[in-house]
């Protein structure tokens, strides 16, 4: 059937970070729409009109060559199930549990078919304590991960820190993941249109926000072992070459390149090119023609583990026609 | 089948269909040769009666033991309807869904609820609840009705029905293993894994037997009545395994039906002859002879995917349904 792809929203957070009010938030909020649920346990979940789905994070390797391709089986499963009744809602949501990476779930969205001819990946939302995240950041890689993977983040208690604390907190967000967008919040109160619907794998809105870094203070006095990358080529780019390069660096990087986005320019062509990466698994179109007149740069970016600046950047820069 | 005319088609002339306006989960002839199509809005049709099983939407539906059908829920019910329409529960699992049922004639049941398949007697007592390392991906009872097979992560295991004490045969395989089905003998079980292929074992030594090459995944598999062939979706055209003469290990499929460039998504083998009854994704259903590679067409293709295929006992009828809810059968007997 043709019918719209259902959008999914993936909520990540640590245990205690405030996903559950949110869930509550949105859940209860007079919107008119109707989500299914999925949720790892029965809490308080406050569920009149929802569909809650009780389901077990089984995270399966998928045999395709890609050695990191991990996604997650219950949901595939499970939307196979919600698939069939169409129509009776508008979007679904997707809980982690705290200690989850959410890399599988994304994946899920990329590598099975079914599910990719079904629904769309809206956005994965992250809720982060104000006042504990440091302490995470240092005793948890999935903290780390869980911010890199965001495209918003929710940051959450911001009534119990200082406005200090509250810029260094962010700073330290933005050292991670300067693309995703913030939203101060206490007690989980965003407005559920800053989490539903916000569309942020369309391949058209890719690299759409600019970075935010928030001046005066260098943002890498931590030394978080994720972090993120841009470069940009002034030069067209020869798509072959391209390619070429990002096969083999995802093929070989893939494992610690946790999102990679880009908006290319190719040589000889006046459409833009739109790319995406979660870990191994690459999705790309065109997106439509370059603006008369705009710059025609081709930009990329890399969220991930050890990333070398200098290697990626001369690879980037060398999928550029000749001069 | 671009030369084809919709007259050409068998539903024209002994046909029926019904706009049922649900996903049709499974279309079930019960074992008195009742049809029933269960439907994702939870309930069960039975020619003009619509049965209320679920609350919720159906996830899987068989013939019941004796008579009637076997349905379960994402409300976590198993429930057996009678030929009239009549709902009775069988069991209630709590909150997760009842993903998988499977019914053998000698009235033993199974349901699956995430990790666990429930073995269950006619009255609906719960013998024995089987844990498996993941959820299971599909269920099948051997002809015998003696062993129950169950798919899941990594492989699948293989339960004694009777057996005093639990512990499964595994069968590994790596990888996410889902619809499942016995040979008719009972000497093979093969599974249709995430990986767009199918793997087998033979039981007696455990000998693996690989199918690959599919462009889809295959949600449907049958064996022919004799167990010659195992017929499966998931290609353009319907791909059947040799199971004789030492295949299928070495052997090339048979394809049936193809060129249309769409996937072949439901199966159905007639329970005498050599015939697969196909639906594909456009709506198309059609039946191929096995030997000669004849193709009858049955319904023409409507746009909806075929999700279900069934035939009668003594193989004079067969129904069909699809996504969008369009549910039928023909009537094959001589005239």
């Amino acid at each position: 059937m043709a019918d719209t792809p259902v959008p999914v929203t993936v909520l990540t957070g640590y245990l205690g970070a405030g996903k559950t009010t949110l869930l509550n938030r949105i859940l209860s909020e007079k919107h008119g729409k109707k989500y299914a649920v999925v949720i790892n346990e029965f809490g308080e979940l406050g569920v009149d009109n929802d569909l809650v789905v009780d389901a077990d994070e089984e995270v399966f390797e998928m045999n395709n060559g890609c050695i990191c391709c991990t996604v997650r089986g219950d949901l595939i499963r499970i939307i196979g199930g919600l698939m069939k009744r169409k129509g009776r809602f508008d979007g679904i949501i997707v809980e982690t549990t705290g200690l989850a990476d959410p890399a599988p779930v994304a994946q899920t969205f990329f590598a099975d078919e079914d599910v990719k001819r079904a629904t769309r990946l809206d956005a994965i939302v992250t809720v982060v304590d104000a006042k504990h995240l440091f302490a995470r950041l240092e005793d948890s890689k999935e903290a780390q991960e869980q911010i890199a993977f965001a495209d918003i983040i929710v940051l959450n208690k911001i009534d119990l820190v200082t406005a200090e604390e509250a810029d260094a907190v962010e700073r330290r967000i933005r050292g991670i993941n300067p693309y995703a967008e913030i939203r101060r919040a206490t007690k989980s109160d965003v407005p559920i249109e800053a989490v539903i619907g916000r569309d942020a794998f369309n391949l058209e809105r890719i690299l759409e926000r600019d970075p935010e870094f928030l001046s005066g203070e260098d943002d890498h006095t931590h030394d978080d072992a994720v972090m993120s990358l841009s470069f940009e080529a002034t030069r067209p780019l020869d798509p072959e070459k391209f390619n070429a390069w990002i096969s083999d660096l995802l093929q070989k990087k893939g494992q610690d390149l946790l999102r990679t986005k880009g908006v290319l320019a190719y040589a000889n062509d006046d459409r833009r090119f739109a790319f995406q990466a979660v870990h191994m698994i690459a999705d790309g179109d065109y997106i439509g023609n370059w603006k008369e007149g705009d710059p025609r740069r081709s930009k990329i970016v890399f969220i991930g583990r050890d990333l070398n600046r200098p290697q990626l950047r001369r690879g980037f820069e060398a999928c550029q026609v000749p001069a | 089948m671009a030369a084809v005319t919709e007259a050409d088609f068998l539903l024209a002339q002994r046909g029926t269909t019904q706009e049922l306006g649900g996903w049709v989960v499974a279309a079930v002839f019960d074992r008195t040769g009742v049809l029933g199509f269960a439907l994702a809005d939870g309930t069960l049709r039975i020619g003009d009666i619509t049965a209320a099983a679920h609350d919720g939407a159906i996830l899987s539906a068989c013939a019941d033991g004796k008579g009637g059908f076997l349905t379960g829920g994402d409300d976590g019910r198993l429930v057996h309807t009678a030929p009239d329409g009549t709902v009775t529960e069988v069991q209630k699992f709590g909150s997760k869904w009842v993903d998988h049922v499977a019914a053998h004639e000698s009235g033993i049941r199974a349901a699956s609820v995430g990790k666990v398949a429930h073995v269950l007697d006619a009255a609906g007592q719960v013998l024995k609840s089987l844990p498996h390392p993941s959820s299971v991906g599909g269920l099948a009872f051997d002809a015998k009705g003696k062993r129950l097979a169950a798919s899941h992560y990594g492989g699948a295991s293989l339960w004694f029905v009777a057996a005093k004490e639990d512990k499964p045969k595994l069968l590994e395989w790596k990888g996410s293993h889902h619809a499942i089905a016995f040979s008719p003998d009972g000497t093979h079980v093969v599974t249709a894994m995430q990986e767009t292929a199918l793997h087998g074992w033979r039981l007696a030594d455990g000998q693996h037997m690989r199918m690959s090459g599919y462009p889809g995944k295959t949600h449907s598999l049958a064996f022919t009545s004799r167990g010659r062939w195992l017929a499966t979706s998931g290609a353009e055209s319907v791909v059947l395994w040799p199971f004789f003469g030492g295949g299928p290990m070495g052997k090339a499929p048979t394809e049936l039906a193809g060129g249309d460039e769409v996937l072949c998504s439901a199966v159905a083998c007639h329970p005498q002859h050599e015939v697969v009854a196909a639906g594909f994704g456009d709506g198309l259903v059609l039946m191929a002879d096995v030997a000669s590679g004849k193709v009858v067409p049955v319904a023409p293709p409507r746009g909806s995917a075929i999700t279900s295929l069934a035939w009668n006992a003594n193989g004079t009828r067969l129904a069909f349904g699809t996504e969008a809810g369009l549910a039928g059968f023909v009537d094959l007997t001589k005239r």
